[in-house]
C-alpha cells in the first residue's frame, strides 16, 4: 500500500474522530460568535467618530449645520467645527493632531495630514454642496494632504497583524493539543502498536498531523470567510492592504501548524502512560508562547530593526511573526522566500527526526523518554 | 513460511531473546509457550519489525520482511487496544483499509466478519460500550478481516469463558485450513495440545524445543502413567526408582517414570499392593513436558 494511502486513511480517520466530538463543532461557533460580536463592538465605537474640521474664518452660515446633517448616513458620525484666523493657523493645528481636516472655503480645499480620509472627504463635500445648493457630478472640493502619504500602519492594520498572531497562537495552541491528546490516547489503549504493525511511524504522524490541521484550516476559513463577509457588506472599515494581510494568515496558518503539530506528535510520542497530554505539550507550548511574546516585543520596539528582520525567517518564530510584520510594514520578498524555505527544511527535519522518535516512543512503556534517549534507541532499534 | 533464524535481541542489561530459530509453514498452526518474560512478545513483535533483532533474519518465504509482507499478516497483540470512542464496524474497515484493501472491500469485510463473530448488531457501537468478551472478538476480527497469510496472536485465549475458546479454536481451525501460517502463545498448554500440530517452547529467550507437538512429547525419554489402585494403603508409592508421583486424587495416581523404568515394573508394584482397576501409560502431555523442558 502507498504511503499517500496509509497518510489519507489516517487523515480521514483524524476528522472524522474530531467531527464525532462536541469540541470542535463548539469551538467553531465560539469562534464564529467572536468575530460576530467583534463587528456589534466595531459598530459601537464608531458612533463615537467625531470628525474635527477646521474652518478659516469667515465661517459661512449654516456650514456646521450642513456637516452635520452631511455626516449623519456614515454611522451616526459628529463633526465639531474649529473655527481658525488663517490656513496657515489652520495647517499648524491639522499638524499638531488638534483636527482631522482643513476646510479651505476660498480655494475649494480639504486638506489632510498624511492620508486622505475618503468618508470625512465625502462629509465635507456634501455639505459644501448643499450650502451652495449645487448638484453634482463635479465634485466641490479638491482633497489633498500636507505630507505625502506615509506607510503609516492604520489602526485596522495594527488590528489584523496582532489578532492574526493571536488567533494563530490560539490555534496552534489549541490544534497542537488535539495531536498531543490523540497520540496519548493512541499509546495509552496501545492500538498503536496495531496500527504500527502496518503503517511506517512517519506516515501516522503525518496523516495525523494533516487530519488535524485541515480541520484547523476549515475553522480559521470559515472565521475567515465570515470576516471577508462582513468586509464586503462594510460592516469593518478596511483599507485595501488588508485583504492582502489576511491572505498571508491562511498559508502562514498550514505552514506553522505543520511545523508545531509534528513537534507536538514526537511530545506525545515521548510521553510516559500515565502521563496527561498536557504536561506532555508543555514544552512545544512554551517554545509558541516564547515565540509570540518575543515578536510582539520586537515588532512593538522596532518592526523595521535587525531583530525583527531575523525574527522574520527564523522558523519557530517566523508563522507568528511574518504575517503580524507584514501588515504593519511590509516584508520584501526575498524575506518571504526565506522563511518558507527556512519552515520548509524545519518541517522536513521535524518529520524524519519524530518519525524515528514516534516509532520508538509509541512502543515504549516506562517512564517519560528524554528526546535524546528516544534517538538513541531509534538508532539502536 | 515463517521463519526465525537465530534471532538475538537485548534491551539494556536483559538478553530478551538469544539464537532463536524456529518456522510456522503455511496450513500449519504453532503454540508458542514459555513462562512470563521468556521473551514470547519481544519474538511475535520482531515479525512486525517492531523490534529489530540484533543478530537473526525473520524471513517470511524466504525473503526478508517488508512493509509489502507485513500488510499481509494478521496481528493480535499482547495488549489489546483499539480507538475506544470509534464505533465497531467503522474501526474495522478502517483497519482494513490500512492493510491495504479499498473502501468497499474494506467495508464488506469489516461486515462480514462482525456476522461470523457474532457481533453484527453492534457494529454501530462504540468499542467502549462493548463487553469485554465482545472487544475481544472485535479484536480477533482487526486480525483476520484481510485474510492474512500469516496469522500472529499474542495470549489470543487468555480471559474467555468456555464458549469463546471453542469459538476462537473453531476460526483459527479454519484459517489453517484456509492455508494461513498461524502462531499463538499461550499458558493453556492442554489447548495448545488439542488444537496444535506445531510448537515452540522458549525460555529466558531460548528456544529449549520445537516441532510437532506428537513427536516432541514421544522425544521424552519419560513415561507418564495413570493408575487406579483398590485397597492399597493411602500414602502408597511404588518402590521402583526413578519413579515419581505428580499427582494423587481419589485413588487416581500419576507418576512420572524416568528413563530406565519398565512401566511393567511399576503395574506389578501396584498389583501386589491392591486391585488395579486402570493401568495406563505414554508419552508424557505436553504440560508435563513444557515443564520438564523449562525448569531446568
Amino acid at each position: 500500500m502507498s504511503g499517500r494511502r496509509a497518510i489519507t486513511l489516517v487523515a480521514r480517520r483524524e476528522i472524522r474522530e474530531r467531527l464525532r466530538g462536541k469540541a470542535f463543532l463548539v469551538s467553531t461557533a465560539l469562534l464564529l460568535a467572536l468575530v460576530g460580536a467583534s463587528v456589534g463592538l466595531a459598530h459601537m465605537v464608531n458612533v463615537e467618530k467625531t470628525y474635527r474640521v477646521a474652518v478659516t474664518k469667515p465661517v459661512p452660515p449654516g456650514l456646521a449645520a450642513a456637516l452635520q446633517r452631511a455626516a449623519k448616513p456614515f454611522d451616526d458620525a459628529k463633526v465639531r467645527v474649529h473655527v481658525v484666523a488663517t490656513p496657515a493657523a489652520g495647517r499648524q493645528a491639522l499638524d499638531a493632531k488638534k483636527v482631522d481636516a482643513l476646510l479651505l472655503l476660498s480655494a475649494d480645499r480639504l486638506v489632510f495630514r498624511s492620508d486622505v480620509d475618503a468618508k470625512a472627504a465625502a462629509v465635507a463635500d456634501t455639505a459644501v454642496r448643499a450650502l451652495r445648493n449645487q448638484l453634482p457630478p463635479a465634485p466641490e472640493l479638491t482633497t489633498s494632504a500636507l505630507h505625502p502619504a506615509t506607510k503609516q500602519s492604520t489602526d485596522a492594520e495594527v488590528l489584523v497583524a496582532y489578532a492574526a498572531a493571536f488567533l494563530l497562537l490560539g490555534a496552534l495552541a489549541v490544534y497542537g493539543q488535539w495531536v498531543v491528546a490523540g497520540v496519548v490516547e493512541e499509546k495509552n489503549n496501545r492500538v498503536v502498536e496495531l496500527i504500527l504493525a502496518t503503517t511506517q511511524p512517519r506516515h501516522l504522524l503525518a496523516g495525523k498531523v494533516i487530519g488535524i490541521g485541515l480541520l484547523g484550516l476549515a475553522q480559521l476559513g470559515l472565521v475567515a470567510g465570515l470576516a471577508t463577509a462582513l468586509l464586503v457588506a462594510g460592516a469593518f472599515e478596511a483599507p485595501a492592504s488588508l485583504g492582502g494581510s489576511l491572505a498571508l494568515v491562511i498559508p502562514w496558518f498550514a505552514l506553522g501548524f505543520a511545523l508545531y503539530a509534528v513537534a507536538y506528535a514526537a511530545a506525545g510520542a515521548l510521553a510516559s502512560r500515565q502521563q496527561n497530554a498536557e504536561t506532555a505539550g508543555q514544552p512545544v507550548t512554551y517554545t509558541i508562547l516564547a515565540a509570540f511574546f518575543a515578536g510582539y516585543v520586537v515588532l512593538s520596539a522596532d518592526a523595521q530593526g535587525l531583530l525583527a528582520n531575523v525574527l522574520t525567517v527564523f522558523p519557530p518564530t517566523a508563522p507568528l511573526v511574518l504575517p503580524a510584520r507584514s501588515a504593519l510594514v511590509g516584508v520584501p520578498l526575498w524575506e518571504h522566500a526565506l522563511a518558507v524555505v527556512l519552515v520548509l527544511s524545519s518541517i522536513y527535519a521535524l518529520v524524519r527526526f519524530a518519525g524515528r522518535v514516534y516509532g520508538q516512543g509509541l512502543l515504549h512503556t516506562g517512564p517519560r523518554l528524554g528526546a535524546r534517549a528516544a534517538w538513541r534507541l531509534a538508532r539502536e532499534r | 513460511m515463517l521463519s526465525l533464524s537465530h534471532i538475538s535481541k537485548r534491551f539494556g542489561p536483559v538478553q530478551a531473546l538469544s539464537d532463536c530459530s524456529f518456522a510456522v509453514p503455511r496450513g500449519r498452526m504453532l503454540g508458542f509457550l514459555g513462562p512470563n518474560g521468556a521473551g514470547k512478545t519481544t519474538a511475535m513483535r520482531s515479525i512486525f519489525g517492531l523490534v529489530q533483532p540484533e543478530v537473526g533474519e525473520v524471513l517470511w518465504d524466504g525473503r526478508q520482511i517488508g512493509l509489502a509482507e507485513r500488510l499481509r499478516f494478521g496481528y493480535m497483540p499482547e495488549e489489546r487496544g483499539l480507538y475506544p470512542r470509534m464505533p465497531v464496524g467503522e474501526q474495522l474497515a478502517y483497519l482494513a483499509g490500512l492493510h491495504g484493501l479499498d473502501d468497499r472491500a474494506a467495508q464488506s469485510a469489516a461486515a462480514r466478519w462482525l456476522e461470523r463473530l457474532g457481533l453484527a448488531d453492534r457494529a454501530g457501537a462504540r468499542v467502549e460500550e462493548l463487553s469485554h468478551g465482545n472487544q475481544q472478538r472485535a479484536q480477533l476480527a482487526a486480525a483476520l478481516l484481510h485474510e492474512p497469510d500469516l496469522l500472529i496472536l499474542d495470549e489470543p485465549f487468555a480471559g474467555l469463558d468456555p464458549v469463546a475458546v471453542e469459538m476462537l479454536a473453531e476460526v483459527l481451525a479454519d484459517e489453517v485450513a484456509r492455508g494461513a501460517a498461524v502462531l499463538f502463545s499461550s499458558h493453556q498448554l492442554e489447548l495448545v495440545e488439542n488444537i496444535c500440530q506445531d510448537v515452540a517452547i522458549i525460555d529466558h529467550g531460548r528456544i529449549v524445543a520445537t516441532g510437532d507437538v506428537t513427536e516432541l512429547r514421544r522425544a521424552s525419554q519419560r513415561w507418564r502413567i495413570e493408575l487406579h489402585l483398590d485397597g492399597a494403603p493411602a500414602q502408597w508409592l511404588p518402590a521402583v526408582p526413578g519413579v515419581e508421583l505428580v499427582e494423587r486424587r481419589n485413588g487416581d495416581m500419576r507418576l512420572l517414570a524416568g528413563p530406565n523404568v519398565d512401566p511393567e515394573q511399576v503395574l506389578a508394584a501396584a498389583e501386589e499392593a491392591g486391585t488395579v482397576l486402570e493401568f495406563s501409560y505414554g508419552p508424557p502431555s505436553l504440560g508435563e513436558r513444557f515443564l520438564e523442558l523449562v525448569s531446568r
